[in-house]
């Protein structure tokens, strides 16, 4: 960082000619990766035969780590370590030039250290898989619009569940701590940049490359498991489970990378005077989030591992007939899969609880009240994971436990409830978009966690388990909560991303056409699932003909809303109307500095004297 | 939900309280949420009576019995969050510049408190309720587990085998007599499978190798469905048949008719 800050007053025209690193772009980076991937394949196909299941297998692994890695180096993701390595460290114009600096719009195409660089890079990731995802879903409700339908497969019907899921939880966990965390987190704690620029950079470009490697799954026969993978149908998969394995490595090692890297970030580089009780409380919840991710995660890359060794070399950790179990699969998914919903949740929440003092002018109501429900949520969230196998038959006599650990999840919920009703109370809410937000969270929120109140009630959970009514349960949460408070904070932030305010009637529009469709989808599937419809059924009897018509009609609502909400976010980038420096007041400090945002963020570091929710009339 | 006390007089609490709920927005705010109570209340004791199918055993029963319940333990809190949000929803600002701030309101230490032990004794509430649920069921199951009628489910990809090892019969389809509890003895040839016999509320997962077990009484005549609550492959949605309740008579004349014998 320091050779950064030198340059601050001068900026000199960066001219390191002679380097690589003026030559590599993701152009050179897929060149790489491909010819990697190739070369791979053609080599190992020579010695292995890829008619037998468990080589094939290797030899697809193999192809699909090899792209990976082959892009990285051809991103020029190991320039610095190598130059490093031997002897001849990164020059001061090579870093800034790595930073992006003064290169326009192409910085996004390469391996930028640039923390908003890379923020944006991770906006349009997001945007991109959740418009891929959302399609699938769009599919999925037009084939259940009616029963007997043959509008796809089931074989394709049972890829679209299993892709539409992975697909969605990938953009989930990043959707508010990859564009925000990266983009507007640092700023907001007066850093100059994150704790470590090039493992930012390296985190993008990694997750980057497990998307080509998830889309190959279509081209390979699907995924037949359902996001949950679960063994021994897994192992019973064709060559396109390879692809979703290969993925949550990938995407395992992106997250550890970001994880470590946001939370190093927030413990180290805050401002002079931001104490921990003077940190904004988005700040707060991506940490946390991303500090719940650094343990949640390696148990699933381990599954994934298992699951690939069980493929590709017939080891037999979860086949019954050599002595494995599918339970021991289940476990280590739900280890990870029950922190990761919270993982999801928790930068959801902690946007809406930036967005409500600002728009309602008053403090947040008991910060403490707030750091111990998400403390609280993070604590339980990592005890209650056999929730999920209530009915798996594992042991039945540790339901009650985990039943316990599940409801008094329901007592730190309740707090981030309070925090954000006593914030509204007696308070006159302006109702921008992002407010507006607020209210479709709180709604969704409440409905979310009744609802599971249900599902974690063990025999209330034996006629629930596996139906459409946990679907529109882990929607409720996942989408209506999570996904609301991240849509919440693009209006929010998306003056300082672009410089440009946010199409204001087409957000409204979009809002209200995505909130009332989504009651209508959901209401439609609680009652379908009720009626004791399984979930992931490509065809459904007669008698649930009316639930799921209805929820198709919300699913259209929904899909057609959000599609004016890309075309808002598109044709604002270049054509909204110009944001003031701070469109909304805020007292944050990402909206002291100016559009666009300087390379090292503050011309000088700036000094913290207080939190940031300094509103109200009469500080007592 | 009392805060921002602007009274320098030191009344009494009481008088503080009445005080209070004079105040316009929290006489809207209680209407919002005493209405929203009620509507939950109402719906609580509707949706899932009206949706859910027809009940066909003593854990359908118990399980109808305890969404209902849950609704009702609810209900005072949606109307808390509903009533609160909704009467601010009402009293917005607009205009293009942001409103003129509320009044500096950093926290209340006995709200706090106060909606910390309300929550938490509602998740008790639920807690002790579900506990019991879940014992008098298994306990119930104990005290028949001598007469039960033994079933072997084998989940097959993507069909149902069901075989009655007392009475030597075989079947596809799940034949049961009325009133006399049941015991399923659940296993799987190839991946998971979840074995829901849906209008008698129980289910539990199909694996290979292992056997896992459920038990209840069926209480009512008629068919119902069985059906595949994990996902098993390409026609999972298809791997469903019929059972039915019968009475004791009808049930041996199945029997034999399928060539077995009866006890």
């Amino acid at each position: 960082m320091t050779t950064l800050d030198q340059h601050v007053g001068t900026r000199p025209i960066p001219n390191p000619k002679n380097s690589l690193i003026t030559r590599l772009n993701a152009g050179t980076g897929l060149i790489v990766g491909i010819i990697f991937a190739i070369a791979t394949y053609q080599g190992l196909a020579k010695v292995l035969d890829t008619s037998v299941y468990h080589l094939h297998n290797q030899v697809l692994l193999a192809t699909m780590f090899m792209w990976s890695i082959g892009f990285l180096v051809g991103i020029g993701a190991f320039i610095g370590p190598i130059r490093w390595l031997i002897g001849k460290d990164l020059t001061a114009e090579e870093q800034l030039y790595m930073a992006g600096d003064g290169q326009g719009i192409k910085r996004y195409f390469k391996y930028c250290t640039d923390h908003k660089v890379v923020g944006i890079q991770y906006l349009w990731g997001v945007i991109a898989m959740l418009a891929v995802g959302g399609a699938m879903a769009m599919m999925i409700r037009t084939d259940l619009a009616n029963p007997g339908g043959h509008f796809i497969t089931p074989s394709v019907y049972n890829s679209l569940v299993g892709l539409h899921g992975i697909t969605m939880i990938v953009a989930l966990i990043i959707v508010a701590t990859g564009p925000f965390g990266n983009f507007i987190m640092p700023i907001m704690i007066g850093a100059a940049d994150m704790a470590f620029p090039r493992l930012n950079a390296l985190s993008w470009w990694v997750l980057f490359t497990a998307i080509p490697v998830l889309c190959s799954a279509w081209f390979l026969g699907g995924i037949p498991t359902g996001w949950t993978a679960y063994a021994p149908l897994s192992i019973q998969a064709g060559p396109g489970m390879n692809a979703f394995i290969a993925t949550i490595i990938i995407f395992a090692v992106s997250t550890a990378i970001a994880g470590a890297n946001i939370t190093a970030t927030v413990v180290t580089m805050r401002a002079k005077g931001m104490t921990w009780n003077r940190v904004p409380i988005f700040v707060i919840g991506a940490t946390v989030s991303v500090a719940l991710a650094i343990p949640a995660f390696p148990t699933f890359m381990l599954s994934m591992i298992m699951t690939a060794m069980d493929r590709s070399f017939l080891t037999g950790f979860f086949d019954a007939n050599v002595g494995g179990t599918g339970w021991l699969y289940a476990h280590l998914f739900w280890i990870m899969g029950h922190p990761e919903v919270y993982v999801i949740l928790i930068p959801g929440v902690a946007i809406i609880m930036e967005v409500v003092p600002v728009f309602v002018r008053k403090p947040l109501f008991s910060y403490t009240a707030a750091i111990v429900g998400f403390a609280g949520i993070t604590g339980l969230s990592i005890l209650v994971w056999a929730h999920h196998m209530y009915i798996s038959g594992w042991m039945p006599m540790l339901n009650g436990p985990f039943m316990v650990t599940t409801e008094m999840i329901s007592v730190p919920t309740g707090l981030i409830f309070l925090v954000i009703l006593g914030t509204l109370w007696n308070g006159k809410p302006w109702l921008k978009v992002p407010m507006l937000g607020v209210y479709a969270f709180l709604w969704n929120m409440l409905v979310g966690g009744i609802t599971g109140l249900y599902l974690s009630d063990v025999p209330a959970d034996m006629y629930l388990h596996g139906s459409m009514y946990v679907t529109a349960h882990f929607h409720y949460t996942l989408m209506g909560a999570a996904l609301t408070g991240a849509v919440a904070g693009l209006s929010y932030w998306y003056p300082k991303m672009t410089g440009h305010m946010l199409h204001e009637r087409a957000s409204y529009i979009s809002f209200w056409l995505v909130q009332i469709g989504f009651q209508i989808l959901y209401l439609g599937m609680f009652i379908a699932g009720a009626e004791g419809q399984p979930r992931r059924v490509v065809d459904y009897a007669e008698q649930f003909a009316t639930s799921n018509m209805v929820s198709t009609i919300g699913a259209y609502a929904i899909g057609i809303g959000f599609i004016i909400l890309l075309w808002a976010v598109i044709h604002s980038w270049r054509h909204g109307k110009i944001a003031p420096m701070n469109p909304w007041g805020a007292k944050t400090l990402e909206w002291t500095v100016p559009y666009p945002v300087p390379l090292v963020n503050f011309d000088t570091p700036p000094v913290v004297t207080s939190d940031p929710y300094g509103y109200g009339r009469s500080a007592k | 939900m009392s805060e921002h006390d602007n009274v320098d007089l030191k009344p009494t609490p009481g008088a503080r309280l009445t005080k209070f709920f004079k105040r316009s927005d929290v006489i809207q705010s209680t209407i919002f949420g005493v209405i929203i109570t009620l509507v939950f209340v109402i719906l609580g004791g509707k949706f899932y009576t009206q949706w859910m199918p027809t009940i066909m055993s003593t854990d359908m029963k118990a399980i109808e019995r305890l969404m209902v319940v849950f609704t009702w333990i609810a209900a005072p809190v949606c109307g808390v969050v509903l009533g609160i949000a909704l009467y601010t929803f009402l009293n917005r600002h607009s205009g293009d510049t942001p409103p003129p701030d509320g009044p500096a309101t950093r926290t209340n230490g006995p709200v706090v408190l106060g909606w910390s032990v309300v929550t938490s004794l509602l998740a008790l509430v639920a807690v002790i309720y579900g506990i019991t649920e879940m014992n008098s069921s298994s306990i119930a199951t104990a005290k028949h587990a001598e007469d039960a009628m033994v079933v072997n489910v084998v989940g097959n990809q993507w069909v149902w085998s069901f075989e009655y090892p007392e009475l030597g019969v075989q079947s596809h389809e799940l034949m049961l007599p009325v009133n006399r509890p049941v015991a399923f003895h659940v296993t799987s040839v190839d991946v998971n499978h979840s074995f829901w016999p849906v209008q008698l509320g129980v289910k539990v997962d199909a694996n290979k190798l292992a056997e896992t077990l459920a038990d209840t009484t069926p209480t009512k005549l008629g068919e119902f469905d069985v059906k595949c609550a994990e996902l098993c492959g390409l026609y999972h949605a298809y791997m469903e048949t019929t059972g039915e309740v019968m009475t004791k008579a009808d049930f041996d004349n199945w029997v034999i008719e399928q060539g077995g014998h009866t006890a």
